[in-house]
């Protein structure tokens, strides 16, 4: 099996220089193709074939071949960079170093370097080390005090996963291949038609699909597998929900909060307060709020309005809804604040001319206004969703702890319940590096499309 | 509405500490607060010995109980300085004490609790060491430490036989409790009981009277969604926890979740909740939910950790209402067997010399001493640990002042001295405990089959535990 997966990444080598490079060659074919072989390898070297043993499953051959693929992408890719610099192309990046190159900066090559140093080895100590080591304890058994560990190899990841490899598989593919069908439908249709119409609401669709793919790779629990499926799914539904509510009510408190208005200094200043508190206080306070016996929302409701209201966190929809409200509460500041910033930076002029040509209200915000903001819009995008996935666990331990029946148990929730809490440090790392690579896929395709409708300015 | 308001201010008063206090722990040293000149002039040479008692309590109340003794003791010991450091949890000073023992700075005390006894004894440092050593062997049948009576042969038997592990006791007890039925009698009175139900039965036939009067309270009982209550309950049928006698005559290495008792007990939970008489809180372990929502007078009554027994006594008689507190509600269909103990041990870590432990061992006796035990139960309502505390509160006439705070004690006394009564040790029982309770929850809110929702619960734990005992078990 390990043979047969170096055996592709020796073929996959040459054609990746093939499609990517100007000028391939015989020789190059060859240093592509050992370059392909080895970043393949270093994996199965590094963990000790133990994917490939007796009484692995089909799932653990495929997370191995997942992870030998990533490495000869990676050494292919530094492979082409190489071959670039051969033929004197730069690929991107070059403009700022460039110009440091020419510009009076004439030192040393290890004078960036120096400078450079005390960030990096605080980086190495403190970010690098630990994320290393994350990696390595996600492939153990193990806890704190304990005499001994277990390699346990893909363990912890496969049981977050479906039997079937398969499935597995077939899955992703599929969502894959919707999308790319949906992308060519787009671009083989014309604007303004039915069929562009149906295609941008397939592209949308297709889109999903990506989410409900995961949501059938992750096990549902029963048969030795661990139960992630509710959790991808309650991240998924509180991440997009505080996403959503804290960027949408943070443009529109900015935008009603930026016109001109008396004492408009001392509302955008208080405006932006919840952001200065602790997500842990957050979840204090709408837990005084909403609280079933003691709250104030429940207090008022009963005794004045005469409304009987249920214990958010014995419905499922009710405790998320909570912890959206509360969480996106605490980010709106942050939003108002970017947004209020970005509002000043609004052309006045086109803003002007287009009062000139008639257009509405609702026309300016959407036509001038949006586009404008949309590198801001595209920036908070990027650290809301972070902020969602990584800080809510303060909220949620005081709100709910996962009620009900692990309803709004999340992923950073779930790595602390089970790797902290419980002391089962391989799992808990497991799940981080999970979420890890959740978060850079995330960024990655943010930037991929959003990327393309953003707009800096200027041509 | 009064109560609410009170509740509100205790919540607000919360909040200023979370946004005052740390996020971790805070060290609070306490070298001068007693000792004064004294430390100075009569240290025999040099600096004295730092001994780092290491407590999971943050609360005024209890942390500055600890801190109050350990200045006692330095002013007394000059030659030795207890520095008490308050972690937020257990599992924290667990934690932050492994981590500590391989960095070379350990602490010589801990405070860890009952349910991680296996998990404590299990712990051993990067060299393979077992990290705590048995506080009988280090005082090895000595009468006196450094001045201070030894008072390890006076702990109270319930205690002792839980804390005694392959013939050996090996943590001093420091807070131990029972869980007892704490009445607002006020509202049974109103609904026409007269006295605190004693069986599962009584309890459903109170609430069904408290519930069907006009003016009561929103709902009628309550207790935290904490699997000790479990606990206590396989307890009173006499039933098992886990296989070789709950893991006393041999390493446990299968756990029952689904057993009859359990079943039993959690269908009646179940009923009592559907009926509207059973309030949840809706969270696991919110102990602080149900104290609110029982101040509050929301309910008729709740089944508490008598360590609050004391405090909720009085906070029961300023908010004007009667507080009568019983033994834990049992099944009547079976006979009883015995309720356990519940609470925590101060463990001592191996490896210091002989100066440093005899200053550890002569301090966990004075802080467990006769004056101080009984101190400690009139603080809280935690049982008092040793004999002689009994006697000097016997002798000071307190039980007749304060009925509510002997319930446990004497609950404690009435149970046999058998396996199922003395509780498990179980490895990774706190992750056992988490499956079990967020099985209660499934159960409680949704509406599930209990002995197949137990018995997925039962599969996940006993998983969790072969696991456990693959990395720890011979």
């Amino acid at each position: 099996m390990l043979i047969l997966g170096l055996i592709v990444a020796a073929f996959l080598g040459p054609i990746f220089v093939w499609w990517k490079s100007e000028k391939p060659s015989l020789p190059r074919y060859g240093i592509a193709s050992a370059a392909a072989v080895f970043g393949a390898a270093v994996t199965p070297i590094g963990m000790g074939q133990c994917a490939f043993a007796e009484e692995t499953s089909g799932v653990d051959h495929l997370l191995a071949w997942a992870l030998m693929a990533g490495g000869a992408w990676l050494a292919l890719i530094v492979t082409q960079s190489v071959f670039d610099r051969r033929d004197g192309k730069r690929t991107g990046g070059g403009g700022v170093a460039g110009e440091i190159r020419t510009g009076g900066y004439r030192m040393g090559w290890w004078v960036p370097w120096l400078l450079l140093s005390p960030t990096l080895i605080i980086l190495a100590v403190f970010l690098y080390t630990p994320a290393i080591q994350t990696f390595t304890l996600s492939s153990k058994l193990t806890r704190l005090g304990a005499p001994r560990s277990k390699d346990v190899c893909f363990g912890n990841f496969s049981e977050l996963l479906i039997t079937d490899p398969v499935r597995l598989v077939a899955y992703p593919l599929l969502a894959i291949g919707f999308i790319y069908a949906a992308r060519l439908w787009v671009k083989r249709s014309t604007p303004d038609t039915w069929s562009r119409r149906g295609a941008d609401v397939t592209s949308v669709v297709a889109m999903l699909s990506a989410f409900v793919a995961f949501y059938a790779m992750f096990s549902a629990g029963g048969a030795g597998q661990v139960a992630y499926r509710p959790v991808y799914l309650n991240t998924v539904i509180i991440s997009v929900g505080i996403v959503v509510f804290g960027m949408v009510g943070g443009l529109g408190i900015a935008y009603l909060a930026f016109r001109q208005i008396k004492g408009g200094g001392v509302y955008r200043t208080l405006l932006i307060w919840p952001y200065a508190i602790s997500p842990a206080v957050a979840g204090l306070l709408f837990f005084m709020i909403f609280d079933p016996t003691a709250g104030i929302f429940t207090y008022t409701m009963e005794n004045w309005f005469g409304i009987d209201v249920p214990n958010y966190r014995e419905s499922a929809i009710l405790a998320q809804m909570a912890i959206i409200l509360a969480s996106s509460w605490k980010i709106i500041g942050y939003n108002i604040l970017f947004y209020l910033a970005g509002l000043q930076t609004v052309s006045v002029d086109q803003v002007e001319a287009s009062l000139i040509d008639g257009a509405s209200a609702r026309q300016r915000f959407t036509k001038i206004v949006l586009p404008a903001l949309s590198p801001i819009t595209f920036f908070l995008l990027v650290t809301n969703l972070t902020y969602a996935f990584f800080e809510v666990y303060g909220t949620i331990d005081f709100m709910t702890k996962g009620a009900p029946a692990g309803k709004t148990s999340v992923a950073i929730y779930e790595i602390i319940r089970v790797g902290v809490n419980n002391g089962d440090l391989g799992r808990g790392a497991a799940q981080s590096v999970l979420l890890f690579l959740a978060v850079i896929g995330v960024t990655l395709w943010q930037f991929r499309t959003s990327g393309e409708r953003v707009s800096y300015g200027g041509s | 509405m009064k109560y609410r308001l009170m509740v509100l201010a205790a919540a607000i008063a919360l909040v200023a500490a979370a946004c005052g206090g740390g996020a971790d722990a805070t060290t609070t040293t306490v070298a001068d607060a007693g000792g004064g000149d004294t430390t100075a002039t009569d240290a025999p040479s040099g600096d004295p010995i730092e001994i780092d008692f290491w407590v999971a309590f943050s609360d005024e109340k209890r942390l500055g109980f600890a801190q109050d003794r350990a200045a006692e003791f330095n002013a007394a010991h000059p030659e030795y300085n207890v520095k008490v450091t308050s972690f937020a949890s257990y599992n924290d000073v667990f934690d932050a004490a492994v981590l500590a023992v391989d960095s070379g700075q350990p602490p010589a005390l801990i405070h860890f609790f009952e349910a991680a006894t296996r998990q404590a004894l299990d712990a051993v440092d990067s060299s393979g060491n077992k990290i705590f050593k048995s506080v009988t062997e280090a005082i090895g049948g000595r009468t006196e430490i450094l001045g201070e009576p030894v008072v390890l042969d006076n702990v109270v038997s319930a205690a002792r036989d839980y804390y005694t592990v392959d013939g050996s006791f090996y943590s001093m007890p420091w807070n131990t409790s029972s869980t007892v039925l704490l009445s607002n009698m006020d509202i049974l009175n109103a609904a026409g009981v007269t006295k605190p139900p004693e069986t599962w039965g009584e309890v459903t036939a109170a609430c069904e009277k408290v519930m069907a009067m006009t003016d009561g309270p929103s709902g009628c009982i309550s207790w935290p969604n904490h699997s000790w209550f479990a606990e206590q309950s396989l307890g009173q049928q006499g039933e098992l926890l886990a296989n070789n006698d709950n893991g006393r005559s041999g390493r446990a290495t299968e756990v029952f979740l689904n057993s009859k008792g359990m079943i039993d007990y959690v269908t009646w939970w179940k009923d009592l909740a559907d009926k509207g008489y059973y309030t949840y809180t809706g969270q696991q372990r919110d102990w602080g939910g149900v104290d609110s929502a029982y101040l509050a007078g929301e309910l008729a009554m709740m089944i508490d950790s008598s360590s609050d027994t004391v405090i909720h006594t009085d906070e029961a008689t300023d908010l004007g209402f009667e507080l009568k507190a019983s033994f834990m509600p049992r099944n009547e269909n079976v006979p009883y067997v015995g309720n356990l103990i519940g609470g925590a041990t101060i463990w001592m870590l191996d490896g210091m010399d002989t100066k440093k432990e005899d200053g550890a061992l002569a301090f966990m006796n004075f802080f467990s001493n006769p004056k101080n035990a009984a101190a400690w139960h009139q603080l809280t309502g935690y049982v008092p640990i040793t004999e002689d505390a009994v006697a000097l509160l016997n002798a000071e006439g307190w039980y007749d002042e304060a009925p509510n705070a002997k319930v446990a004690s004497d609950q404690l006394a009435a149970a046999a001295n058998t396996p199922a009564s003395l509780g498990a040790l179980i490895g990774n029982f706190v992750g056992i405990r988490d499956i079990l309770t967020l099985a209660i929850e499934d159960i409680l809110v949704n509406d599930v089959d209990v002995a197949t929702r137990l018995g997925q619960a039962n599969e996940e734990a006993n998983k969790s535990l072969s696991e456990y005992e693959a990395l720890f078990g011979n």
